[in-house]
């Protein structure tokens, strides 16, 4: 067997331990690429004329300062969620419960919220997002704890909270929280007291994007500049070595996946403060999932999380305005989502690799 | 007396629950475990098995052949499958994000093409097909009680309970299974002796993307008429910590799976009844519960050694 395959030209596939920066662009842009295309046959499917579909799809995200305004106001939780990744997957800590997080962030603020709502909006919003970060926290803290009492992996058991909470969600708005005036499982509105500020006029951008930004930077010089971000990076790049350079690996991942909890709660609080006035479980349309795939397409690089997200808001707008447009269902967007995404993995494995053709005889 | 009937029947109707629960499950963590003891993690197990619950569906509507759409819901399986083997065995990409991104292209593809050919306007009023008849087992079926239980499904239930010592045979009888194993525990010692460790890694994921396929079909064709959004719920994934708490053996596994299936009928039976208890803390239950088996099934780990590592040659 060996002799026949030496005699025919070989491909010899050598794999380098970085891909070279023109490699990363061009696997960047090629999946880019791809994923129009794959964008195109799918509208196509759909039955809509292409050419109009990518258009309404543009301007649906970026085609109006209108339209500009409400795609930072849908990027607000993603750019969170993205962080929240960011930051675990950093430590190579594969938290997968963004979407949970989330939603129980959402839950303790508004626990908060029934407690303090008599208070003027100065204490009471602060005390919000509070609990929101707490609760985030408190979430992310139960699969850190797990993995570091008993070994178990964190991926199942974020995973397998993600649908906990989403259950216990669903029996507070069936039960305690329900609005008694409504057939659907949702709280009563929300007193416009406690409601985030609105930053733009005749806009629904409110606090939680300022939040977002800040927290990006936050993220980027805690990653950068701090003892507690080189302790994260060295347990992402080699957690033996960290081990030996004295770094206590348990506490890095505790802090880490309290610090990533606690940004996604941030993220579901923003949703129901800022935006939807009531809890409900349609709150997070997949942002917390959506989150990963951003972080990922962003290098896991906390302030090119922000371009990304903006890009991810925009595209959930535009697929609104496809369907109304073209009739070609906005659920587009996940399939974009996920096949960006796919792409991009694939694409960045391959410009890993250098190619040789080797002729031997 | 009649106390004592009602009391037999619930828990033969409990019962009889547990096996048909345990059907979906099965399968899938049957195929994962082959994937697993060649050393690959199929994370996308599933996205794996709703695509396959979507196109039996489809082909279901469609067709109105019911076989035909075992058929290809299965083989939708292995194409999942192969798109994870590729990633993961061939480019080498990280087995948990390729698993992640499987599984959102078959939440959003599946419910494109739900909403785009069945569900423009609402997610209620879908078509229904026909499903899966059972069989009644001549002779077994006539055993009081018992042929109630066990001999009263469909077609697919007794498929995977059959997979059972099929797959252990296979594993740790048939050579081939023998190599299937050695490629999960070291790789490198197999690529020594001849083996071809990615073709046959390949072969291995796509047997778990059939079975998982096969799971699929049952949870819409085998179960309920229409099919939903995500309405897989969590099967994949418990069918993965199933394979966990199984501790990766056929046997330890079918009991795990009855175990979490019989919590499943049980809250089914309490919810109608009418017991007053929140369904939502009985439909979290598995959950827990699976967390509960992580905990403590980790110190007798039986995990093939070379789990999740991609292999090349140095």
């Amino acid at each position: 067997m060996e002799t026949a395959e030496n005699k025919k030209p070989r491909i010899k596939v050598e794999k380098r331990e970085h891909a070279s920066p023109i490699a990363q662009i061009v696997a960047l842009v090629g999946a880019v690429a791809l994923s129009i295309i794959v964008t195109g046959l799918l509208m196509y499917i759909g039955g809509a004329d292409i050419k109009a579909g990518f258009i309404a799809l543009f301007e649906g995200a970026f085609g109006s300062r209108q339209a500009i305004i409400e795609s930072l106001v849908k990027a607000t939780p993603l750019i969170l969620t993205g962080l929240a990744t960011v930051v675990a997957f950093r430590a190579r800590i594969w938290n997968i419960g963004q979407e949970g997080q989330l939603y129980v962030g959402a839950i303790a603020s508004y626990w908060a919220y029934l407690q303090f709502n008599s208070l003027p909006p100065i204490i009471l919003l602060p005390l919000i997002i509070l609990f929101a970060l707490i609760g985030g926290a408190l979430c992310g803290l139960i699969p850190a704890v797990i993995k570091a009492k008993f070994g178990v992996d964190e991926i199942i058991i974020t995973i397998m909270l993600n649908y906990i909470v989403i259950y216990f969600l669903s029996w507070l708005l069936s039960g305690p929280w329900k609005d008694p005036n409504h057939y659907y499982q949702q709280s009563p509105s929300i007193l416009e007291s406690a409601h985030f500020p609105i930053l733009l006029a005749h806009s629904r951008l409110h606090l939680g994007f300022i939040l977002a930004i800040v927290a990006a930077i936050l993220i980027y010089l805690l990653l950068s500049k701090t003892p507690l971000g080189y302790e994260i990076n060295a347990l992402g790049l080699n957690p033996t070595a960290a081990r030996f350079q004295g770094i206590k690996v348990v506490k890095t991942m505790i802090i880490v996946m309290l610090i990533s909890g606690a940004l996604s709660g941030l993220a579901g609080t923003g949703e129901l403060f800022g935006v939807i006035y009531r809890l409900k479980s349609t709150i997070s349309l997949g942002y917390g999932y959506a989150g990963i795939i951003i972080a990922m397409l962003a290098g896991l690089n906390p302030l090119a999380v922000v371009p990304v997200a903006i890009l991810f808001g925009g595209l959930i707008n535009g697929s609104y305005y496809l369907q109304t447009t073209t009739n070609v269902p906005a659920s587009i967007v996940y399939v974009i989502q996920a096949i960006v995404l796919l792409f991009f993995l694939g694409a960045r494995a391959i410009s890993l690799y250098k190619i040789r053709f080797i002729k031997n005889d | 007396m009649i106390d004592n009937l009602l009391q037999a029947a619930i828990i033969i109707n409990i019962l009889s629950s547990m096996i048909r629960i345990a059907t979906p499950i099965l399968f899938a963590a049957m195929g994962e475990l082959v994937a697993e003891r060649s050393g690959v993690m199929n994370m996308g197990l599933e996205g794996t098995m709703l695509t396959a619950a979507f196109i039996g569906f489809i082909v279901a509507e469609k067709t109105g052949s019911l076989g035909l759409a075992i058929l290809i819901a299965s083989l939708s399986g292995a194409v999942m499958s192969l798109i994870l083997a590729f990633m993961t065995i061939t480019l080498g990409v990280d087995q948990i994000i390729t698993g992640l991104a499987l599984n959102l292209l078959a939440s959003g593809g599946t419910l494109y093409w739900f909403r785009l050919d069945y569900a423009q306007t609402s997610l209620e009023n879908t078509p229904l097909v026909d499903i899966l008849n059972p069989i009644n087992l001549p002779i077994l079926s006539d055993i009081p009680y018992l042929g109630k239980i066990f001999f009263s499904h469909n077609i697919l239930t007794y498929l995977s309970f059959l997979l059972v010592p099929v797959i252990w045979f296979f594993l740790y009888k048939a050579s081939y299974g023998l190599k299937i194993r050695s490629l999960g525990e070291n790789p490198k010692a197999a690529d020594v002796t001849g083996t071809n460790v990615n073709k046959n890694r390949y072969i291995a994921v796509i047997i778990g993307g059939l079975m998982a396929g096969l799971g699929g079909a049952f949870v819409s064709i085998g179960s309920v008429e229409r099919f939903f959004p995500d309405m897989t719920a969590g099967k994949g994934w418990l069918a993965i910590v199933i394979v966990i708490a199984g501790n990766w053996k056929p046997g330890r596994i079918l009991l795990a799976t009855l175990i979490f299936a019989f919590l499943d009928a049980f809250q089914l039976q309490v919810q109608s009844i009418g017991v007053h208890l929140p369904y939502q803390i009985l439909l979290a239950l598995p959950y827990i519960v699976a967390i509960i088996a992580l905990i403590s099934g980790r110190a007798r780990s039986n995990a093939p050694q070379s789990l999740g590592i991609p292999y090349h040659r140095d």
